[in-house]
């Protein structure tokens, strides 16, 4: 029996003073679907993709990732499993040059600069950034930040990425280069939780999809 | 009569950036005409809305030559409070643009400062939100609404001023299936009431309400022939 990558168990979560968002929900990914997690916006997509990888804990019920209770793992534990793609790529960009944003969990993680070298330009050349290499990141236009976001997490190799709204920003010649490194991807073996409201790039990839209403899943169909 | 909006022979490079962004754009927008602008991300066209709205020079000095004309006004010779009694932005961000700590107060503080009447302000409180399906988030704050819905206030923020010209950078890119339709009926009604729309678009089953569609390459303002 396939085994879920990541399970969530009667999950709910609310932020302070507010309503709950995410109300007793429970869900298990597989690495071996792309799963599309779609629903209006304020349906608790974003909130759902940030409980997975541990950035919001919830208030009730557990997030079970490669069999362990997340709620006694460290962030840094579950980013090494689990490359997130924030819906504001300004929000996970800090390094000041376009290669080294690209470079920098490599080298945490000890690579040799060979093996950093040879990833950091497969990555720029796989996003289209090979001409931006030295540019300030915070700098480049929404389309290039959201290419350079999706390299960094990418350059990574997770065993499971989240990406919310992968495409926002990105016009159609390299939304078409995102599905084809994707699918790439998904034949590698990688698992994807994608939250999107792009239909053609959801039907493109997608075995699974999930849609949300109020804090809840309305619909999974695979 | 004078047009709403122009651009002629438009040059601009951001401080420290490598040559010019623009390169020689010319551009005339009608009063109730919607313009779209596609491009390759990267093209310029975010900086084309800064140039259109006034934020070049005023914000972002650089190295810039030829004019932004609205009504047949250089936008280098008006203030920034002048600009924005006539052109509202929307930017592709919305967190770039809400400040206040509830939406009614985001969405108040253009026609606050435009000195109207408090029922005026009332009036085009609801209005904006009802027009973005928001009414129900009126005393929430703005940070604790998705991004979709953040982007939907800053489309309100917008409304409520009642601009002649309307810039949108990308604002329907995080909104959902039924919200983009909903907007796409605000911009076919602010056309029939004359108002000057420029905006830019990835998704091109949001064209359908342009007028007319010129595409940015590396900075020169073309006619679009269906390829980016």
């Amino acid at each position: 029996m396939i085994e879920p990558y990541i399970e969530l168990d009667d999950v709910s979560f609310a932020y302070e003073r507010c309503a709950p968002v995410i109300g007793g929900l429970s869900l298990k990914l597989y690495k071996e679907q792309f799963t599309a997690i779609t629903g209006p916006n304020g349906s608790g997509k974003t909130t759902l993709g940030k409980i997975m990888t541990g950035i919001l804990r919830p208030q009730k019920g557990c997030v079970i990732i490669c069999g362990r209770d997340s709620a006694g793992m460290k962030l840094g534990e579950i980013g090494q499993r689990i490359g997130y793609l924030f819906q504001n790529p300004g929000l996970q960009i800090f390094a000041p040059s376009v290669q080294e944003e690209i470079s920098f969990a490599l080298g945490l993680k000890g690579c040799s600069k060979e093996e950093i070298d040879s990833r950091v330009s497969r990555s720029l050349r796989d996003f289209d950034l090979t001409n931006l290499s030295d540019a300030f990141p915070f700098k480049l236009s929404r389309g290039e930040k959201q290419r350079l976001a999706i390299a960094a997490v990418l350059v990574n190799k997770p065993d499971f990425l989240i990406l919310d709204e992968p495409t926002t920003g990105l016009d159609m010649e390299r939304r078409r280069a995102l599905s084809d490194i994707l699918l790439g991807l998904k034949e590698k073996g990688i698992g994807m939780a994608v939250i999107s409201h792009d239909r053609v790039f959801i039907d493109r990839l997608a075995d699974r999809t999930i849609k949300m209403h109020g804090g809840e899943i309305v619909e999974d169909r695979t | 009569m004078t047009v709403p909006l122009e651009v002629r022979d438009l040059w601009y490079g951001y401080p420290g950036g490598k040559g010019d962004v623009l390169k020689g754009v010319n551009l005339a927008v009608e009063r109730g005409e919607v313009l779209a602008v596609v491009g390759l991300s990267g093209s310029g066209k975010s900086t084309l809305c800064y140039c259109l709205s006034g934020i070049v020079p005023h914000i972002y000095q650089g190295n810039l030559r030829g004019q932004t004309l609205i009504k047949g006004t250089p936008t280098t010779s008006m203030k920034i409070p002048e600009i924005a009694t006539r052109l509202g932005i929307v930017f592709q961000e919305p967190d770039n643009q809400l400040f206040s700590p509830t939406v009614e107060d985001e969405v108040a503080f253009g026609p606050e400062n435009l000195c109207l009447s408090r029922e005026e302000i009332g009036e085009r409180l609801e209005l904006a939100l009802k027009q973005v399906g928001m009414e129900g988030f009126r005393f929430g704050s703005p940070n604790q609404l998705s991004g979709g819905q953040k982007q939907l206030i800053a489309l309100a923020s917008v409304l409520s001023l009642d601009p002649e010209i309307l810039i949108f950078d990308e604002a329907m890119s995080q909104i959902d299936e039924q919200g983009k339709a909903g907007i796409k009926s605000v911009i076919v009604g602010l056309k029939e009431r004359d108002k000057t729309i420029v905006m830019i678009e990835h998704d091109f089953d949001n064209l359908d309400v342009a007028d007319r569609v010129l595409l940015l390459r590396d900075g020169v303002l073309q006619p679009f022939e269906g390829r980016l």
